[in-house]
């Protein structure tokens, strides 16, 4: 058998397994109510209704997967590694890289398969807003209500927790404790999604050169969780700059691949005892 | 096979990746940006059901939406929009004060930032005078509130009767310094001249603890002595006049009478204007201490 | 042949965080496992039994020395489709069924469609799963995983297999099933590597066993050697007379009362039975057995264990 077809078996296996995983039940089903629920809040806000359900939607969506990708991710290796699972699986003719990617590939399918769960609800009620509202009305909106360019988010939605999980299993391949990582997944994602002011850091505050590069450095080290936002281009009808969804695809495959490689790295020297 | 690559090839190689990844991203950023958000949304504007959605959290809710006042105070006021300048600072003070009554500075800066005239605020005296009589509900024994508020009227609104009278309950609360039992008398009587202004903006310049009231009692004090300058200019003007018989072409006339020393400057070394066929003076059109406060052109 | 090799093998793990102190858990272990047949790793808690199997399975790194099995290191991917391993105390994937679980590992081997189902379906019948292999590894009792754990071991028809305490946990039903199943396994010709600090199991089923403590090794080889078939004494079952009278017959011989008139004498290792026969008809006592000592494994792990010199680290003695 082929890497790609042990890799595969491994992935599958991660996907069967979450699948079975009461967990993501409770964050999906809580996610799903949120959303519908963005019809009362619609209701308070001085007639916003459609951008507020799109706004919300795709808010709940991203941060439900961000639960999802860390919980998830985090979980299910330092799961296995702590209950000695894993012991049997590592004795098999299956290399460790191969172990890792089939993870990472495992974890993502979930999430992307939650996230399209989650879409194709939102879409529901896009369409279910679509019906009520007058033509008329709708003509003078930004961007239609069922507006298929959602798609785009969400697609750089599912980019950005791809990113995400692959820290989430960085971390856990070589944590000993589940708690930890979890905390410093999430800690480099609030870092990541405010980079792009650390980025630009000696232009905002006054300070000494060699602390602004300090600054600015990590800022560009850390994964940009905020590169991957384009709500409000989209739900503003607004286009896209040419090449920025193939630029913001490569950063993220690029920073993917080097996290992975670093987990390999790290998951093939570690020892069980 | 436990490593194919060595423990340094794969830090190197990890470090590439990230350094590539920062490339393309700054790449993306700089050939294919996304447009600065024009975003002038504010989904909250009702203070109750603000208070209901951040539940025990309103003061930090209310830090968050000061935060903001600021960055919006400070980001219209360098650009050069016109549409709808500063359009959101009133909603947004009113929605920190709600959540945080108790929140003296959005009061006491919030005030200052909307009566400020165009284009450097929006020049709302009326709504400043809201917000700090809004301050004075929740606490009606600071006698802050109630100066500022009639500090406001006497430099803006120009109503000298409501700023005495201001001036005055502010004395009558606990903790009043005494000296604005003196400005409150001073106003009443003298109707707002510029006397009274300048003895109110010399006690500012001493009393106050905060710099940016400092600084505006500073620059409001050098607007009034640009302005005595002016008076005392336009007497110079007059006695050339009766020696020679005629209007000045210009400052140098007045200078080669030996009228005046050299080019008339104000305290920001901004020249003075002079029209030749008025015989008008007035600030230079470039002076920073522009524009004037309503009230104190008059003598 | 040799299945495995040891050659000055050594762990050390480092303890405590702040001011890390090494601790060798694993001190120079050279060692020879023949191919075919059953080999016992023993020794009490702690004693690195453990730790040099996961050595073997590269799942921890050796401070110093090497292994090789089947020929190859610990980790190379080839001579893993020959091995199968069971971990200590294991947990599978608990939301799987047995069947799923083994068709997994059957994969991982590269058996596809068909072959996989039945490689899988052999391996749970061979541990007598068959009737349960619908269910969810979650609800099994420790015996059942046990087994689990062995038919995971052997879906792909090992040549090698290595069982980390097998035994443990396990209630006496259990461990009889567990050691016929080791015997069986054995006995197809393959080699059978367990480790276990239960003497009795060893001794039944190992031709050559290895005895370890505290990180070294302190005794090795046959069963059948190490226990030997000398026989070291006589014990000796008479009845009638008294205890001062069997003194006086058997001068040095340990003597104890049964109960009632029966005696037990236990003669020293010099001492032939047929010596003191005629002695005590002519007392008037009756003899009733006569059984031969053996050194036993217990005696000789006891023993291993006492002596202070721990051994030098010689290879094994080879068939």
């Amino acid at each position: 058998m082929t890497s790609a077809g042990r890799i595969g078996l491994v992935a599958w296996h991660v996907f069967k397994e979450s699948v079975r995983d009461r967990v993501l039940y409770g964050i999906a089903g809580f996610a799903i109510l949120l959303v519908a629920s963005a019809f009362l809040i619609a209701q308070i806000t001085a007639g916003q209704d459609v951008k507020i359900i799109k706004d919300l939607g795709l808010a709940v969506i991203e941060l439900a997967g961000v639960l999802m990708a860390v919980v998830i991710g985090v979980g299910l290796v330092s799961r296995e590694i702590d209950r000695r699972s894993i012991f049997a699986l590592l004795a098999k003719p299956l290399p460790r890289w191969e172990f890792v990617v089939g993870k990472y590939c495992g974890l993502v399918l979930t999430l992307m398969v939650n996230v399209v769960g989650m879409t194709a609800v939102l879409y529901l009620f896009l369409f279910y807003a679509q019906s009520r509202i007058p033509i008329d009305s709708q003509a003078v909106l930004d961007s239609p209500v069922a507006d298929p360019r959602l798609l785009l988010v969400v697609l750089m939605i599912g980019v950005e927790l791809a990113l995400l999980t692959a820290v989430a299993l960085f971390f856990s391949t070589f944590s000993s404790s589940a708690l930890l990582s979890i905390v410093f997944t999430l800690g480099l994602f609030v870092t990541g999604l405010l980079s792009a002011d650390l980025r630009h850091f000696g232009d905002i505050v006054d300070v000494s050169p060699v602390v602004a590069w300090c600054v600015q450095a990590v800022g560009w080290a850390v994964p940009a969780f905020s590169a991957f936002d384009i709500k409000s281009q989209v739900v503003h009808g607004l286009d896209l700059p040419r090449g920025f969804v193939a630029g913001t695809l490569a950063y993220a495959a690029l920073y993917v691949g080097a996290l992975l490689v670093a987990a390999v790295s790290l998951f093939s020297r570690r020892e069980f005892k | 096979m436990t490593s194919r690559v060595g423990p340094v090839a794969a830090v190197l190689l990890v470090a590439a990746g990230i350094i590539a990844a920062a490339g393309v991203l700054h790449a993306r950023d700089t050939r294919a940006p996304l447009p600065p958000s024009q975003e002038r949304l504010m989904y909250l504007r009702s203070g109750r059901v603000a208070d209901r959605a951040f539940l025990t959290f309103d003061a930090v809710a209310a830090d968050v939406y000061w935060m903001r006042a600021i960055q919006h105070y400070g980001r219209d006021r360098r650009s050069l929009r016109q549409d709808g300048r500063f359009d959101l600072l009133q909603p947004l003070l009113d929605l920190t004060t709600t959540l945080d009554p108790y929140f003296n500075i959005a009061y006491r800066f919030g005030a200052v930032f909307l009566a400020m005239d165009q284009p450097n605020g929006p020049g709302r005296p009326d709504q400043a005078i809201d917000l700090l009589l809004k301050g004075l509900e929740h606490s009606p024994e600071r006698w802050q509130y109630a100066h500022d508020i009639g500090f406001v009227h006497y430099w803006y609104t120009g109503d000298f009767t409501a700023a005495a009278s201001w001036f005055d309950r502010a004395a009558e609360m606990p903790d009043a310094p005494g000296w604005i039992r003196q400005v409150a008398a001073v106003t009443l009587v003298e109707g707002g001249d510029r006397a009274g202004a300048r003895r109110i903006l010399s006690e500012l310049l001493t009393s106050a603890t905060d710099d940016y009231i400092r600084n505006a009692a500073e620059r409001s004090l050098q607007q009034v002595q640009a302005l005595d300058a002016i008076d005392e200019l336009t007497g110079l003007i007059g006695q050339y006049r009766e020696r020679v018989g005629r209007l000045p072409s210009g400052w140098g006339d007045l200078v080669r009478a030996r009228l005046l020393p050299g080019l008339p400057v104000d305290s920001t070394g901004t020249p003075f204007a002079y029209d030749p066929s008025t015989g008008v003076v007035s600030l230079g059109a470039g002076s920073s201490l522009l524009p004037l406060p309503r009230g104190l052109s008059a003598r | 042949m040799i299945a495995v090799r040891t050659e000055a093998l050594t762990k050390d793990f480092s303890t405590g965080f702040w001011r890390p102190v090494p601790k060798r858990a694993l001190d120079a272990l050279s060692l020879d496992i023949p191919a075919g047949g059953v080999f016992g790793l023993l020794g009490p808690n702690g004693a690195g039994k453990s730790t040099t199997l996961k050595l073997l399975v590269d799942l921890l790194r050796p401070t110093s020395g090497r292994a090789e099995l089947l020929g190859r290191p610990p980790g190379d991917t080839a001579a893993r489709r020959r091995l199968g391993f069971l971990p200590e105390n294991p947990t599978f994937y608990d939301h799987l069924t047995a069947e799923e679980l083994l068709t997994y590992f059957a994969g991982l081997f590269g058996y596809t469609g068909t072959e996989r189902r039945r490689r899988a379906a052999e391996a749970l019948d061979r541990v007598g799963l068959s009737a349960d292999r619908r269910r969810p590894i979650r609800g099994f009792s420790k015996g059942m995983v046990q087994r689990v754990g062995l038919a995971q071991a052997l879906v792909n028809d090992p040549e090698l297999v290595i069982l980390d305490e097998p035994m443990s946990g396990l209630d006496p039903l259990g461990r009889r099933d567990v050691r016929e199943m080791i015997a069986a396994i054995g006995a197809e010709g393959r080699t059978v590597l367990f480790s276990s600090h239960i003497l009795s199991d060893a001794e039944d089923l190992c031709e050559h066993i290895a005895i370890l403590a505290k990180g070294r090794l302190v005794a090795h080889g046959r069963v059948r050697d190490l226990t030997s078939d000398q026989v070291t004494g006589w014990r000796v079952v008479a009845v009638g007379g008294d205890e001062a009278l069997y003194r006086r017959v058997v001068p040095g011989a340990d003597v104890r009362a049964l109960g009632g008139v029966r005696f037990q004498l236990d003669l020293p290792g010099d001492v032939r039975p047929e010596a003191i026969v005629a002695g005590l008809a002519a007392a008037g006592a009756a003899l009733e057995s006569v059984v031969p000592k053996r050194r036993s494994l217990e005696e000789v792990f006891v023993r291993a264990l006492d002596g202070s010199g721990a051994s030098d680290g010689n290879r094994g003695v080879m068939p």
